[in-house]
């Protein structure tokens, strides 16, 4: 009914329901959810950037400070008061809080990122691959997804990890995205399916369009929200297996991460002495990383089902 | 059994023994690429119990035999498959001689435990919440409080687990730290040590439920509004039908059969974090278990806490697959 | 004007009642000042095109508009209740035990988990609690009866049903509490013209056997004639017309109504076209015939879609071939296997002389080229994510047609002209931006610049609404009159086939039943299957009853004996040659 107000031609039901969907290219991408977002990402990007800039990373290794010392405004159960040397504390070696998250936290991101991005060119492939050659090659894409997708990363990558010792950033990232290829994929072969039979992929045959113009100009752009959902979820996930192997000391060794400092600080027994700025501050960021991740999650949602957005 | 489609039993049934076979190669195949050398590990892990090692040539082709690793490739795979399919996992090398089934079996019934209760209260509060957002009598309070409550669901639990840990057992010592029951209590069916295990299995359990929960109720939130949208939940208004009754036979009994199989692939990842819970409070499960073949190098270990936990997750999603039919009538008939 | 029903109580009362639905950009009148006043037992019809403000005004009744839908004036009554002043839990106890709605889309209006009869048994439950089980069996079985659905039907669950007998599941749905009206939403939208027959009688029987008022919601006037007492037409939100079938049919007063009866064409009445001004078809350079079926048939699985078929069209005569059958009959898998999409089972397809299946590279761009298609479903046909130009520019260019933008556009321009549309209103807007009708004849000018040898019309207009559909089939009927294209016609509307056609081929499970030239096959059928579809035609037209039958037709006697029946030659015509079995 509401489309009365602008469409003087009469609407039948099925394009009331087709306006419905279609809505979303009024002003799809100025979603808030999505910007705040994003700008949580981008200033954990720009903490790393900016903060090599300014800050000594030489604080970063062992004992280039006093052990254990508080954030700036606090006291430590030795009642020593923080010094804005290292305006976040110290944590048990000496090591500067700062220069950790400095490094540590565009760390944890790129890892995430890399990973999923690997992952989902893999599913892009895998998953037109399936929909369009169909057959054996589908069956076989598609058993091997749904094995796969069953399969804990988590697990393999420990047992991989304690086997080969130490490993480099994009190691780890390379290994993760070896198990974050399966949603995209599953999810690109029955879009690919159902798309095959829409009226305007079948107007496209007729207009003698090659089968790389079908994929590439007619499916996959509105493919894109899609994608992009799917793509963000992997970086969470991937972001979760490399904390979760940090966390268990496994990951890269030499280079400070969130999830080995937290490793440490669980090790040392931060909690029970109060150390809460040791675990604590790469905990809070990496928890604003997955809110951030989380909102660009949720207003993809909205940009690619538009119902929800009433909702909201 | 005879209500389910045989070519959709039998295709589940291949799904599940590719899974396990997979994934218990990878686990084989990994340890073997690398250029570790788990005698040399061991005689290592002698030698600085005793100061000097003599005969070490002698005594690391003595361990290679005891491990069976001085066999051809092949042999050492098929053996190795036979093992693991009546569980058998050698020895552990950290607390040598037990046998690593006799580590598991004494660490499963304490993770299972803990992931039923908790994956099942997480499944349930999830989607009624999530239910309750698109509900159109949902009272307004609840609809505000639930999409608020959903920014704990963005963390892993392992996180939620450090905070929860600080706030209620560090700081305010409502309940313990670590540990799955208290070091004071005998295990058995005694009210001290049930207690105990209540109160120490609390805060993990609730570390898993505080950030998964949003994970199924975001899901069952764009379900609802789907099938907010079908004509049957109108024709069920229309038959005047109570808005309770409708809520619960029409709009959430459809709406949950997507969330059913999105539990049968997403139960591997629930279960891996909580692994890690687990390790945070050094709860007496699997995690911690692993954690500690992780920090001892104990390879059989490490490879046999893997595959049961994947066996774990594949046999979970067996099971779902195999209740699917009988909730959706449709999948029932469409091969039969 | 209303005369020998007045004196009985009414059962709805509409008085001056306005809808709106306030939105972001305004308030959207739905429905205008309507008045309105239903007898007992009388059966009325609500006419008018989508958006009209019909299925509101009866959702109103039902206290059921969508959010945020609100009835801004006026008053309803319903057998002298105040519906506007009950509250939620007396609206709740009202529905279907008083008013009850037979919704549209019956094929999704069951609870696809449940089995029939507990859908039956909720609904009593809801306004009749305790009542015992004993009581609900026999009160839903004799219910399923009462629509003519044995009573196993309630063990089953809905997908095992077909389209008619779950929408007959709605109707013994509506009338099991006996309720004081029925509003049924175009109940049959969805069906074949032979199933619609028989849920229509079966609906107005048990409506006339409990004695309720019917809301029947529509724009089918055909439909409408064979249905109702009283007809009100609704045109944006307003009613312009109500009087009794007769007065409206016969002595149309509203230039809206006239239209819409009008529009409906009729076998034998007089033609939507043009005048005829035979083009030429394009020279062509083989001396093959255009297109020939050699043996071609189409076997999925158990199920064998098309029989073996052979035809030959010459095409050095533009014509249009006209293939008729209902859904499944095999006729849009005819459509998709000349158009190279879905290749046979047995036999070949020859265009010009060459195996559709083996066809080079070049070859099979020059096919394309030649061989075009307009889709039943206009929404579907153009990428949401360009303006629609991207669909007429891109084959333009893929064929090598185009002499550089500026001739596209002039190409685009004026084969938008010619189906009657503005180019630059429709041109650069995105596709939902477009009305069906729009979208449509864009496709039809996207054949035209096109300009092929053959088009394949695969239902072209069935989802365009109903006074559109004459103009729609007028501009692809100018495809073959001015430019001389030759026009397969998929179909499941003779009227429009008897107009529009050289040629008939009447399809029933994937054989063809009967044909020859339209005057003939569709003017004076003579197979049985050819008869029961004519039938089954609802006509704008009083005196013409719904087909030969009574209450109690039946047409599963006619096609037992369509099945066994041989196929009917009714002569041929220069050009297509079917090959007699």
């Amino acid at each position: 009914m509401a489309d009365h107000v602008t469409d003087n031609a009469p609407m039948t039901r099925a394009e009331k329901r087709q306006a419905r969907r279609l809505r979303r290219f009024e002003n799809p991408w100025l979603n808030p959810k999505l910007m705040w977002g994003a700008g949580l990402l981008i200033g954990i990007v720009m903490l790393g950037l900016v903060g090599r800039m300014l800050w000594n990373l030489d604080l970063v290794f062992t004992g280039s400070s006093q052990l254990k010392l508080p954030p700036v405004g606090f006291e430590n159960l030795r009642k020593q008061p923080g010094v804005w040397g290292t305006p976040l504390g110290t944590d048990g070696s000496g090591r500067d809080m700062l220069s950790l998250i400095i490094i540590g936290a565009p760390n944890s991101l790129f890892v995430g990122l890399l990973a999923s991005l690997i992952g989902m060119s893999t599913g892009i492939f895998l998953g037109f691959t399936a929909g369009f050659v169909g057959g054996r090659t589908d069956d076989v894409i598609r058993v091997l997804s749904d094995v796969m997708i069953t399969i804990p990363p988590l697990l393999i990558l420990v047992v991989f990890q304690s086997s080969f010792g130490d490993v480099s950033l994009t190691m780890m990232a390379l290994l993760i995205a070896g198990f974050v290829w399966q949603s995209p994929t599953r999810l690109i072969r029955a879009q690919v399916l159902s798309m095959k039979q829409s009226g305007y992929v079948q107007m496209a045959r007729l207009s003698g369009a090659s089968t790389g113009h079908i994929m590439f100009r007619e499916m996959l752009p509105n493919l894109v929200p899609y994608l992009f959902g799917s793509f963000i979820a992997n970086v969470t996930t991937s972001i979760v297996t490399a904390v979760g192997l940090e966390v268990l000391g496994l990951g890269p060794q030499r280079i400070p991460t969130l999830g080995r400092t937290i490793y440490e600080a669980i090790n040392a027994g931060a909690l029970i002495q109060n150390l809460w700025w040791w675990w604590g501050i790469p905990t809070l960021l990496l928890g604003v990383m997955f809110v951030g991740l989380l909102l660009i999650n949720l207003g993809l949602d909205e940009v690619s089902n538009p119902r929800l957005r009433k909702l909201s | 059994m005879s209500r389910i489609p045989r070519e959709y039993l039998v295709n589940r049934l291949i799904t599940l023994v590719l899974t396990v076979l997979i994934a218990a190669t990878l686990i084989w195949i990994i340890p073997r690429l690398s250029p570790v050398d788990p005698a040399e590990i061991a005689l290592g892990r002698m030698a600085a119990g005793a100061g000097t090692v003599e005969n070490a040539d002698e005594i690391l082709a003595t361990l290679r035999a005891q491990m069976g690793i001085d066999q051809p490739l092949v042999v050492q795979y098929f053996k190795y498959i036979k093992g693991v399919l009546v569980f058998d996992f050698g020895l552990s090398t950290a607390a040598f001689p037990t046998p690593v089934s006799a580590l598991i079996a004494n660490a499963l019934p304490w993770t299972i435990g803990l992931m039923l209760i908790s994956l099942i209260i997480t499944f349930i509060i999830g989607n009624l919440l999530g239910a309750l957002m698109v509900w159109e009598k949902t009272p307004r309070l609840w609809k505000v409080a639930i999409p608020a409550a959903m920014v704990f669901t963005s963390i892993p639990p392992i996180l939620s687990g450090l905070l929860l840990m600080w706030i209620f057992a560090a700081k305010l010592q409502w309940f313990p730290l670590t540990g799955a029951y208290g070091l004071t209590v005998e295990p058995g069916w005694t009210w001290a040590f049930v207690s105990s295990v209540l109160h120490h299995g609390f805060l993990p359990a609730l570390s898993i439920v505080v950030v998964t929960f949003g994970f199924w109720a975001l899901g069952m939130r764009g379900l609802m509004i789907t099938v907010q949208g079908e004509d049957y939940t109108t024709l069920a208004k229309a038959k005047g039908l109570k808005p309770r009754y409708i809520l619960y036979k029409y709009m959430i009994r459809n709406a949950i059969l997507p969330q059913v199989t999105a539990f049968a692939l997403k139960i591997g990842l629930l279960i891996a974090g909580q692994v890690l819970v687990e390790r945070i409070f050094a709860y007496n499960g699997m995690g911690k278990l692993l954690y500690d073949a992780i920090l001892d190098q104990d390879f059989p270990v490490i490879q046999g806490v893997s595959y049961v936990i994947i066996l774990l997750t594949a046999l979970s999603v067996f099971i779902v697959d195999l209740i699917y039919p009988f909730i959706d009538p449709r999948v029932r008939h469409e091969v039969a | 004007m209303l005369d020998e029903h007045q004196t009985e109580r009414p059962v709805l009362t509409l008085k001056d009642i306005s809808i709106e639905f306030p939105t972001p950009r305004g308030v959207v009148h739905a429905v205008k000042h309507l008045d309105l006043t239903i007898h007992k037992g009388r059966r009325v019809g609500f006419i008018g095109e989508s958006g009209s403000g019909k299925t509101t005004t009866a959702l109103s009744v039902m206290q059921m508009l969508a959010e945020p839908g609100r009835v801004s004036t006026g008053s309803i009554d319903l057998g002298g209740t105040d519906i506007l002043a009950l509250d939620e839990e007396e609206m709740r106890k009202t529905r279907l035990s008083r008013v009850a709605y037979i919704p549209q889309g019956a094929m999704n209006s069951l609870n696809p988990i449940m089995r029939i009869e507990p859908q039956l048994w909720d609904a009593i439950l809801a306004h009749e609690p305790g009542t015992s089980r004993s009581d609900l069996k026999a009160r839903s079985d004799e219910a399923l009866k009462s629509v003519g659905l044995p009573t196993h039907v309630g063990q089953l669950y809905p997908h095992e049903l077909s389209g008619g007998m779950k929408q007959r599941v709605c109707i013994a749905l509506g009338i099991i509490l006996t309720p004081e009206l029925i509003i049924a939403d175009e109940p049959t939208s969805a069906l074949d013209v032979v199933t619609q027959r028989q849920v229509m009688q079966t609906l107005k029987d048990i409506q006339e056997r409990i004695g309720s008022g019917l809301i029947l919601i529509g724009h089918d006037m055909g439909l409408m004639a064979q249905s109702v007492d009283e007809l009100a037409v609704l045109k944006d939100g307003e009613l312009v017309e109500h009087g009794t079938v007769q007065q409206i049919i016969e002595a149309p007063k509203h230039p809206y109504t006239q239209d819409l009866i009008s529009s409906v064409p009729l076998v034998g009445g007089e033609s939507f076209l043009n005048p005829e001004r035979r083009a030429e078809a394009p020279k062509r350079a083989s001396t093959e015939p255009l297109l020939r079926f050699d043996g071609v048939s189409k076997v999925y699985g158990s199920v064998t879609a098309l029989h073996p078929l052979s035809f030959t069209l010459q095409g050095d005569k533009p014509q249009i071939i006209s293939i008729v059958g209902q859904s499944g009959s095999g006729k849009s898998t005819m459509g998709s296997i000349m158009l190279g999409f879905n290749p046979p089972t047995t036999g070949q397809v020859l265009f010009e002389g060459r195996d559709l299946q083996r066809l080079s590279a070049v070859q099979s761009l020059e096919f394309r080229k030649n061989v075009q298609a307009v889709f039943q479903d206009p929404y579907a046909c153009f990428n949401p994510f360009y303006r629609v130009n991207h669909a007429l520019k891109f084959p333009f260019k893929q064929f090598g047609l185009s002499q550089g933008d500026a001739h596209t556009q002039k190409a685009m321009e004026e084969a938008c002209v010619a189906v009657g549309l503005d180019p630059d209103l429709v041109l650069s807007r995105y596709p939902h931006q477009l009305s069906g009708g729009q979208r449509q004849r864009l496709i039809v000018a996207r054949a035209l610049m096109l300009s092929p040898k053959l088009l394949i019309a695969d239902e072209p207009v069935s989802m365009v609404d109903a006074s559109l559909r004459a103009t729609i089939l007028s501009n692809i009927y100018d495809l073959k009159d001015k430019y001389g294209i030759s026009i397969l016609y998929i179909t499941h509307d003779l009227a429009t086939a008897y107009h529009v056609s050289d040629y008939v081929m009447v399809l029933f499970k994937g054989h063809v039943v009967e044909a020859g030239p339209p005057k003939a096959v569709i003017g004076d059928p003579q197979h049985p299957y050819t008869r029961l579809l004519i039938d089954s035609i609802p006509w704008p037209d009083l005196k013409r009853s719904w087909g030969h039958g009574g209450e109690d037709w039946d047409p599963s006697k006619e096609e037992a004996e369509a099945l066994s029946a041989g196929t009917v030659y009714r002569g041929d015509v220069e050009g297509f040659d079917l090959v007699k079995e």
